[in-house]
């Protein structure tokens, strides 16, 4: 990366970001991540007239002994609104990342304004995300994604992207798949797509401009995974509007202050 | 031997303007919500489709996966391609999986060949108003 003004720990970040488009790090706030896994488990157990669980990761683990792949959308909508409405959790969520954060993106964010949730049961076929980028579905390519597990995710319990040098192959000639679809996309480029291991205790942070989706879950357990996208809060926005879909988060004071300035009033030739 | 038990209804928004109209996906989300729930329709995570003109990528990905559904539930009529082929093409796959589509804003339904005339009129005239004077 250009720029001597970064800091040495600033550097060796961006540039695994830029090499890799992602990066894959421990939570900084570990109670916090804690805190969001136990109400979820919580909010689970309550929705499912079961008893709260005393080993979280475990019970949302094994989520499918409780939930059939038909009631699986209203289950997880029912978990976004809970998990949403708690006034803790989006700071606590921002603060699984915050330097990092800071580091690749800035220190005035947008932060999307309801984490999103994914729920993968083993076998089910429902809920799949094919390969796509955000960007093409009307995300603006200045937003980076924290997907945060919620249990040990790897192989096709996790997600796959797209490294960035082959996703400038696949991306130059998409047009050519407008009628095959993106599954022959998905194919062609398979040999390429990284399925990343991310633990509970870590966080993925990517960029959602390279090709990633997910596949059937073929694992022995259910992948519970949040995602949450942030960008330079003065970056161009797509579809995506500030105040719909983002908020400020992080505004700084001499933003304040610039934003309320008037130059003064009243001179007339 | 029976033929596998089929999901629900897939919904379909977009991310590009429609009609010139921009509607946020979350609202179109809603839209579809609420329609499934009018008509007692499973609904199943919306695909979106792609922002790039002319793109229908994401369409063609819910068409291919058919034969698992019931059916489709798109935001708008007006969401399908601008070519009466394509979308003809689109009502011929429906059909011939034995599926049905929906557009939840104009609350129709696409479930018979006898079916296509009447959506196909919705859409050649709205076509045809794009021409026509715009003020009362």
């Amino acid at each position: 990366m250009t720029g001597g003004f970064l800091s040495n720990e600033d550097r060796i970040l961006g540039d695994a970001f830029l090499k890799d488009g992602y990066v894959i790090r421990a939570v900084e706030d570990r109670a916090a991540l804690d805190r969001i896994q136990a109400r979820m488990a919580e909010l689970a157990a309550s929705q499912l007239k079961l008893d709260p669980p005393n080993d979280p990761k475990a019970f949302l683990d094994d989520i499918h002994d409780h939930v059939a792949p038909d009631k699986l959308n209203a289950f997880r909508l029912a978990m976004i609104a809970g998990i949403n409405n708690e006034t803790w959790f989006r700071r606590a969520y921002y603060g699984l990342a915050e330097k990092a954060l800071a580091s690749l993106v800035g220190n005035e964010l947008a932060m999307q304004r309801r984490a999103n949730l994914s729920i993968q049961l083993p076998g089910d076929e429902s809920s799949l995300l094919p390969a796509h980028t955000d960007t093409w579905a009307g995300d603006s390519p200045f937003e980076v994604v924290v997907w945060l597990p919620l249990v040990d995710c790897r192989a096709t319990k996790s997600m796959f992207i797209l490294p960035p040098a082959a996703n400038a192959k696949a991306a130059g000639k998409l047009s050519s798949y407008n009628d095959k679809g993106v599954e022959a996309l998905y194919r062609d480029f398979e040999s390429d797509m990284r399925f990343l291991a991310v633990d509970y205790g870590q966080y993925l942070l990517f960029d959602q401009n390279l090709i990633h989706g997910n596949r059937v879950n073929v694992e022995k357990t259910t992948r519970w995974t949040f995602n949450c996208r942030f960008k330079g809060l003065f970056t161009p926005y797509a579809d995506k509007r500030l105040g719909e879909f983002f908020e400020p988060i992080t505004m700084r004071p001499q933003t304040r202050l610039g934003l309320a300035y008037k130059l003064p009033e009243g001179f007339d030739e | 031997m029976s033929e596998p038990a089929r999901a629900g209804y897939r919904g379909y928004i977009g991310s590009r303007p429609i009609l010139g109209n921009r509607t946020p996906q979350a609202v179109q989300n809603l839209v579809i919500r609420d329609y499934c729930q009018r008509n007692n329709l499973t609904y199943l995570l919306a695909a979106a489709e792609y922002m790039m003109p002319h793109c229908y990528m994401m369409l063609n990905e819910v068409l291919a996966e058919l034969p698992r559904l019931k059916g489709i539930v798109c935001y708008t009529l007006f969401m399908l391609p601008d070519s009466p082929e394509q979308r003809r093409e689109v009502y011929r796959r429906v059909l011939e999986a034995k599926a049905t589509l929906h557009a939840a804003l104009e609350g129709q339904v696409l479930r018979t060949p006898d079916d296509v005339g009447r959506v196909e009129d919705i859409w050649l005239v709205q076509q045809a108003l794009a021409h026509s004077p715009k003020t009362l």
